[in-house]
């Protein structure tokens, strides 16, 4: 295949505002607005209900062509309104999209509008608290998307000039989004090292709701308004993900003196190692040790495999932090990830990537491709031969054509069951994943080569 | 007092068949959705798409930012019997600089390259929200494309926010009016149909296509599924259009007959009745009399096939309550018949775009106390789900899970499906899901669950009372 300028062929990313849908629902008894037609919302519904397997509600402006001739103004405010009649959220989240951006809207100010007529003040406790992020769709990705709605959510919330009071909390806050199983492990894992502490987004419940006698109108779970209005308290803020830095770990540090560090997502034993180090660190407890037996575990499984998985040639593709973070475990076991793929574009990921292989396995030789469509992905694949891929569901194309063995992370995951429960962080994490892994090239293996006899002749 | 809990202005929208003798349905519909309702439609390009789509040999080219073509990636669930061009997502994804200095250079040359590559035989450009606001020229664009290359380069105007999905699916018609009468016709029967509407789901078409052919009819093409663009460009020779997703391709088939003087018949090929119907109105149509045995002769061999089958579980499913809601009203018309000869009752029915007389007929097709709702949302449909009792809905993704969190049984009928539901055995594929979701041990298990939460605290007490007396008696 010659080389492509123009047209983009089978997408690695998804768009701006759909990061922010990430982000909002992570947020306790929130509802998100699109500022756009009546299909943003749609698409997205049905993407998230496909990946998660639940109801996904995500309110629209439905602007129409008359919003496109004279502003969409009275839509949003009609749109609020309706959603607060019906829904009665704490949060409402207004993203915009491509139409809303083009057309020129002063989103802040129809809020602003909006709120005085309709007697909405700024009390945390008492109010609803509406807030604007701006996502259109052409700059970008859901990356950025995501980080721009944890950055607006935590200003809007932790406005500068209160007063502090320290809670001897911790905050965490990832920069990219992690499946439930993975936010239920951090969670789980902060609580038991430093005990009390504040995440945001929580997507943890909200995605991956238990059936309950009655469905809420928002399903339950979160990070409350007023734990964000506790984050400037914290003891420490951990932004988690290198590649990307969520801006709203400075925004802490410098206007509320809470020190701000950022770790890698905790995927692969030593990504992990750093999390709990860090945490023992800011907190001053030990290390459980319920945890290091379960590292003992894990050094147990990286030894079962290690010859299976020495030198098995991959690909890994996705979101920026969550590759690097699958590269880190690939090497730990002796793995060779040949062909790296980000699908949204980040300054420093190839850096990042070629310097961890340097550091571990200099004579792998890697490919990065930052920021790519699944199309130049593809023609990475057929000349490099990989045996194996990484990454999300989207990748079952090439696996099919290329006969290439996938195992399924990240997002979207819509041809399997399961995506809600997979768990990537944290020792148990890095174990499933081990094994899904080597699972994956056994069953590979055993399928080649002729048939055994079962049945007598 | 209301059918169900919702906004004021949502009320004309649903309504209650005859619950005061002689009141008729006063439902609103065909208008655009109301802000901040939830509604479950998508937009003027989705239905352009969905309809567009199954189109096997088309480059579908998205001009527009990413997302459009991120979420439409090979959604349709249409199969293919030759090339699969249409499950490759294009687009010319969009950036901050093409939105400011337009979009007209990119395209021309993603459409350049495209053909370079690919060479597709027809690419249906179509276009988004942003296109229509920065106002970039695409019917130029395209016209210059085909005159260049000498391929059909056919503009699809679906910006998003220009109406809403049935606007799309009038747009998509209007891309294909381009193809048709391209080409002279291949002819290999003096009897000659196109099925419209139809868009080989899990490999519908596949199921009734060998029926016309018994009857010595020859099928041009079914459009959209499994087509190709050769195919549609020689429709113009059959004598009649079988119209199935009414909803999307009335339109068409009205200009076919003005244009080519084909005539046209509504018709459905889910479930025995509308089968039965199909076949005999359209040997009635051609008057041959062996065409009119031989459509008797499948109806009765094919009737006797299945039925053993259909009875065994109409028995598992006789008196159930079924909750319908579609894209479009063709659907949830011949679903009422098909819920009938499953000896199921409907007791809600809603679509995303029924207009006025569609609702007029369901209204006539339904019981009393049935429920009839256009444009939906997720609290309305919750709501009725739980007041109307309903055992199983049959629809789409978003609302599966809705049902599934109410312990409701779910059936999907648009694109997530992996059998055929059309055609004999895809009735016998339909009647068979129906009987596992319903009578799956599962929902067993959940209701278990919900009463226990239910009456929690009531449960304990009476069991405590219980063991006390027990021990009373013991004592």
């Amino acid at each position: 295949m010659t080389k492509r300028n123009f047209v983009t062929v089978n997408p690695c990313v998804m768009c701006q505002p759909m990061g922010s849908v990430l982000a909002f629902k992570g947020v306790e008894n929130s509802m998100v607005m699109m500022h756009g037609s009546q299909g943003c919302s749609t698409y997205m519904r049905l993407h998230l209900a496909h990946h998660f397997r639940e109801p996904v509600d995500i309110a629209s402006s439905s602007l129409s062509e008359r919003g496109a001739v004279y502003g969409g103004s009275e839509n949003l405010k009609k749109g609020l309104k309706n959603v607060i009649e019906r829904y009665n959220p704490k949060v409402i989240g207004v993203a915009t999209t491509c139409m809303a951006e083009t057309i020129g809207d002063d989103v802040p100010n129809i809020i602003q509008e909006f709120k005085e007529k309709a007697g909405i003040g700024d009390d945390l406790t008492r109010d609803i608290q509406i807030i604007p992020v701006s996502t259109p769709s052409y700059n970008e990705s859901h990356i950025s998307g995501y980080i721009k709605a944890v950055d607006a959510i935590i200003r809007h919330i932790t406005p500068a000039g209160t007063e502090k009071t320290p809670n001897g909390k911790v905050n965490i806050i990832p920069t990219e989004h992690l499946s439930p199983a993975d936010i239920r492990e951090i969670k789980q894992i902060t609580s038991d090292i430093s005990g009390p502490y504040i995440l945001l987004p929580d997507i943890s419940d909200t995605f991956d709701a238990p059936m309950q006698n009655d469905l809420p109108k928002i399903a339950n779970g979160g990070t409350s308004v007023t734990d964000i209005a506790d984050m400037k308290n914290s003891n420490a803020s951990i932004g988690m993900g290198l590649v990307n830095h969520n801006p709203a770990v400075e925004y802490l540090a410098k206007t509320y003196d809470v020190p701000g560090l950022h770790v890698p997502l905790p995927i692969g034993l030593g990504n992990t190692d750093t999390f709990f180090e860090t945490l023992s660190k800011i907190s001053g407890y030990q290390i459980p040790e319920k945890y290091i037996n379960e590292r003992g575990r894990l050094l147990d499984t990286m030894v079962d495999v290690h010859k299976y998985l020495y030198g098995v040639r991959s690909a890994v593709y996705g979101d920026p932090d969550k590759v690097t973070g699958i590269v880190s475990l690939m090497l730990e076991v002796g793995m060779y990830p040949v062909l790296v793929v980000s699908g949204t574009k980040s300054p420093n990921f190839r850096e990042r990537v070629e310097s961890l292989i340097r550091e571990i396995q200099p004579d792998c030789e890697t490919t990065v491709l930052d920021g790519v469509d699944f199309d130049t992905f593809n023609d990475a694949i057929r000349s490099i031969g990989p045996d194996l891929l990484i990454g999300d569901s989207n990748g079952k194309y090439i696996s099919k054509a290329e006969n290439i063995p996938l195992v399924r992370v990240g997002m979207p995951i819509h041809d399997r069951v399961g995506a809600q429960r997979l768990l990537m962080v944290g020792y148990r994490g890095a174990m499933e994943l081990i094994d899904r892994i080597t699972n994956t090239i056994l069953e590979a293996k055993e399928m080649e080569g002729p048939k055994v006899q079962i049945c007598p002749i | 007092m209301s059918v169900v809990n919702t906004l004021n202005e949502r009320l004309p929208y649903i309504a209650q068949k005859q619950v005061k003798k002689g009141t008729s349905v006063p439902l609103a519909c065909d208008n655009n959705s109301i802000a901040g309702a939830m509604s479950q439609r998508a937009c003027v390009y989705s239905g352009a798409r969905v309809v567009l789509n199954p189109v096997i040999d088309a480059v579908h080219l998205v001009h527009g930012p990413i997302g459009c073509a991120s979420y439409t990636w090979d959604i349709r669930g249409a199969l293919s019997s030759g090339v699969e061009t249409f499950r490759t997502s294009f687009t010319t994804d969009m950036k901050e600089l093409d939105v400011v200095f337009g979009g007209e250079k990119k395209l021309t040359n993603a459409i350049d390259e495209i053909i370079e590559l690919y060479n597709p035989p027809v690419i249906f450009v179509y276009s988004t929200c942003i296109v229509g606001i920065i106002g970039d020229d695409m019917q130029a664009v395209c016209k210059a494309a085909t005159m260049k290359h000498g391929i059909p380069v056919i503009p699809v105007q679906s910006e998003g926010f220009r109406g809403n999905k049935k606007d799309g699916y009038k747009a998509a018609c209007n891309a294909l009016k381009h193809l048709i009468g391209t080409k002279a016709p291949e002819i290999t029967s003096k009897y000659r149909i196109n099925l419209l509407g139809d868009f080989n789901v899990a490999g519908d078409v596949w199921l009734i296509k060998p029926l016309f052919e018994r009857m010595g009819i020859q099928v041009m093409v079914s459009m959209t599924g499994d087509s190709t663009a050769r195919a549609i460009s020689q429709v113009h020779g059959a004598h009649l259009n079988l119209v199935q997703c009414s909803g999307s391709m009335t339109y068409l088939a009205k200009w076919m007959q003005e244009q080519y003087g084909i005539p046209f018949f509504k018709i459905s090929f889910f479930g025995m009745e509308d089968l039965s119907i199909a076949l005999r109105q359209t040997a009635e149509f051609f008057g041959s009399e062996e065409m009119k045995q031989i459509a008797e002769d499948i109806i009765a061999e094919e009737n006797a096939r299945i039925m053993p089958e259909i009875s065994r579980i109409r028995e598992r499913l006789s008196g159930k309550k079924a909750a319908i809601y579609m894209g479009g009203a063709a659907k949830a018309l011949s679903l009422i018949k098909g819920f009938r000869e499953l000896g199921m009752e409907v007791v809600i029915i809603g679509t995303q775009t029924g207009k006025r007389a569609d609702y007029e007929q369901i209204s006539y097709s339904v019981k009393d106390g049935t429920v009839i709702v256009d444009d939906a949302n997720p609290l309305e449909l919750a709501e009725l789900l739980v007041k109307k009792e309903a055992d199983l809905m049959v629809a789409g993704v978003k609302e599966r899970f809705i049902a599934y969190k109410l312990g409701v049984a779910f059936c999907d009928f648009n694109h997530d499906r992996s059998v055929e539901f059309e055609g004999y055995d895809g009735f016998v594929n339909f009647a068979r899901e129906i009987d596992a979701s319903i009578n799956s041990p599962v929902w067993k298990a959940v209701k278990q669950k919900v009463k226990e939460e239910n009456n929690s605290h009531d449960t304990v007490m009476m069991e405590q009372v219980q063991i006390c007396r027990e021990l009373e008696v013991l004592v």
